[in-house]
């Protein structure tokens, strides 16, 4: 009889499954027969491939070895409480509700259907009115995910430098995936992008450090609005002219206290932070001539400045 | 469910009055080849032993829990042909525990076209969730939480809640944020209904408004700015619209078929774009840091470290923008007809400066 090696893995974790003891090598070959080669050497080396096979998929096939008159012999076995995912009751609204979701985010990779399947759900094949795409393609993501929940030290090159950093958590805004964490080489918490790890991450031990107490991964990487503000210059804030149509954005971005006045147009005067220029020019000219700097006039002289300089192409 | 026939994504041009609001006219009339579904086109070689053990371990929980599903329906479900399907559940029907006699087999066969597991003897429960699947599944809940209209304290979250005792601990320190945008849930309303919407646009290429008629087909978010694809009944053509660029929205009353074209491997930005390279100086590298490009190369020019990036641009308006952003450290390499386009941008705005300076 020619048995496939996923034909003899899948008896082989049925019978390390259902026996619920530790057997021996010996007793697996005498229980599958002959399913593994007749010769110790080959039965040995195909059931280590098989085993090695399994633990890649997750199964905790667990190991003794014995002493007294077996010394030396190991036994293997599966506590069912460590394979099987107990039954968590979820009720049918929250299965479709989880359902929907994994239609509707896209994390480029399969992981979630297979939760799904495993939580007795189903992926959906309709189309959905609505999706979200968080970029997930990263060689490391899986790894550097793994670490922060588990706690592991992760070290990796980053702009040219060996970085050793305890990974608190990370964060994923406007298409880019951050990882903030202590970082043993600056000795202070830094930000990190993701996607501009050099090479492979590796990480250490489980649970080698602990997460402050009220970390806040949102807060932990600065937004535009917080560059902008956390600069070393005397002016504060600068009142920017911003036309009626990219009024809105400004407005939801920097909130209603930010507004000096609206005008009849639509347009609308708004008190921004201007404490770093470099930050506070990127935002300025993103919207090209629709958003005019009207005081402090340093400020507009220092605007006007740099059109010049970029208009005659210095 | 058509699961064969692609409905093409008919150039709903002739509006259909909503007569009974829950059932679209459906009128299949493909006339250019539609791709095929994403669980189609996958193309593989053969599979490993333990890709098939991996996945009979996913899937005989699954069918011992409905006890009888379509082999054509389950083999969509799990991404395999039903030639795969039926080779991998007649493997496992002979696997079992020693003496393997049938009670000490698994309990699967297949009959007239379904699939059958009525003893859940074996594999009866699914192996527990890895860690890979415990975050894609809690990011992808947290992220479907945070959609405008979504019910905060409905049943994704009760789900949330179930699953978080199999979070290990740190995974709370895993966020989304997604972006805020008015009219993302008007517009989710009107890809589900079909119903036709007017629209105020403000377009930054011509800086002006415009009003416009759409059928919205997807709404989608990517790289932190929420969009809508849409029919646009004013150039024929399908569009993408920036959300937070819509100023005014207004359903019409009219209805068109709905969209029933499977898109998950859509590439909503492919096509229009080109390609530049561009010299970026230190004081510019946020480029770098920001913007996804195809290849870069660090050189070192007049005592000065550059990088010169490769990068797929959309338009030259974008670029004229960028250009200005970067203030002089950034230059075009090539092509040479965009090497004014900062100049340009930067001359528009003084232009700007330059007038009110005058009247104020």
């Amino acid at each position: 009889m020619k048995i496939s090696q996923a034909e003899r893995m899948l008896n082989l974790l049925a019978l390390l499954v259902d026996r619920n003891r530790p057997l021996t090598l010996r007793a697996v070959r005498q229980e599958l027969g002959k399913q593994y080669p007749n010769s110790d050497e080959a039965a040995r080396a195909a059931f280590e491939r098989d085993k090695a096979a399994l633990r890649e998929m997750g199964i905790p096939i667990e190991t003794k070895t014995l002493g007294g008159d077996s010394a030396g012999e190991v036994t293997y076995w599966v506590n069912r409480s460590n394979y099987e995912l107990s039954d968590l009751k979820l009720s049918d609204d929250e299965r479709v509700a989880l359902q929907l979701a994994v239609a509707t985010v896209r994390l480029g990779a399969q992981h979630g259907e297979e939760a799904l399947w495993k939580l007795g759900g189903e992926k959906v094949l309709r189309p959905t009115a609505v999706s979200v795409n968080i970029g997930f393609v990263d060689q490391n993501m899986s790894s550097i995910t793994t670490a922060v929940m588990q706690r592991r030290t992760l070290n990796f090159d980053y702009k040219g430098e060996k970085r050793q950093v305890d990974p608190y958590g990370m964060l994923s805004r406007s298409g880019f995936w951050y990882l903030i964490g202590f970082d043993h080489l600056r000795k202070d918490q830094r930000v990190f992008r993701v996607d501009r790890i050099e090479g492979k991450v590796t990480a250490g031990q489980m649970r080698s450090f602990k997460t402050p107490v009220g970390f806040d991964v949102a807060a932990a990487v600065p937004t535009e609005k917080q560059m902008m503000a956390a600069g070393e210059g005397e002016l504060t804030t600068a009142t920017v002219l911003v036309d009626a149509p990219l009024a809105a954005g400004v407005r939801n971005e920097f909130g209603d206290a930010a507004i000096i006045r609206e005008r009849a147009d639509g347009s609308i005067e708004f008190a921004i932070p201007c404490a770093n220029m470099s930050a506070f020019r990127l935002w300025l000219f993103a919207m090209v001539e629709s958003a005019e700097v009207l005081a402090p006039a340093s400020v507009r002289r220092q605007v006007i400045q740099w059109l010049e300089e970029l208009a005659v192409g210095k | 469910m058509p699961a064969k026939k692609p409905v093409k994504k008919a150039v709903p041009k002739k509006p259909v009055k909503k007569a009974v609001p829950k059932k679209p006219v459906k009128k299949a009339a493909p006339k250019k080849p539609v791709k095929k579904p994403a669980h189609q086109a996958r193309r593989r070689g053969p599979r490993s032993a333990a890709q098939r053990v991996t996945g009979l371990l996913v899937m005989l929980p699954w069918i011992m829990q409905r006890q009888r599903v379509k082999i054509s329906t389950m083999a969509k479900q799990f991404n395999l042909t039903e030639a795969e399907l039926i080779e991998d559940l007649q493997m496992a029907s002979v696997c079992g525990v020693p003496p393997y006699t049938p009670d000490a087999l698994i309990d699967v066969y297949m009959d007239n076209g379904m699939v059958i597991a009525e003893v859940p003897l074996l594999f009866s429960r699914p192996l527990k969730l890895s860690t890979a699947e415990l975050f894609a599944i809690s990011v992808m809940a947290q992220t479907a939480l945070q959609l405008p209209g979504a019910n905060k304290k409905g049943p994704l979250s009760s789900a949330l809640t179930k699953i978080a005792p199999l979070m290990p601990t740190g995974a709370e320190t895993i966020k989304v944020e997604l972006p805020r945008a008015k009219f993302v849930k008007e517009l989710r309303e009107a890809v589900a209904t079909g119903e036709r919407c007017d629209i105020e646009y403000f377009s930054p290429a011509s800086q002006k408004r415009s009003k416009r008629i759409i059928t919205a087909r997807k709404v989608f978010e990517d790289a932190g700015r929420w969009y809508v694809a849409a029919d646009d009944h004013q150039s024929g053509e399908d569009r993408i619209f920036r959300i937070d660029r819509i100023e005014q929205i207004k359903p019409i009353g009219i209805f068109d078929q709905l969209n029933e074209q499977d898109d998950q491997d859509q590439q909503w930005f492919s096509g229009k774009m080109s390609q530049v390279t561009l010299r970026v100086e230190p004081s510019a590298r946020w480029i770098v840091e920001s913007y996804p490009y195809i290849s870069r190369v660090n050189k070192r020019i007049k005592n000065m470290d550059v990088v010169d990036i490769t990068m797929s641009i959309t338009s030259q308006d974008w670029l004229g923008r960028l250009l200005l952003r970067a203030g002089g450290g950034v230059k075009v390499v090539k092509p040479v007809e965009y090497q004014n386009l900062g100049k340009k941008a930067a001359k528009t705005v003084l232009d700007r400066y330059k007038k009110s300076g005058a009247t104020s």
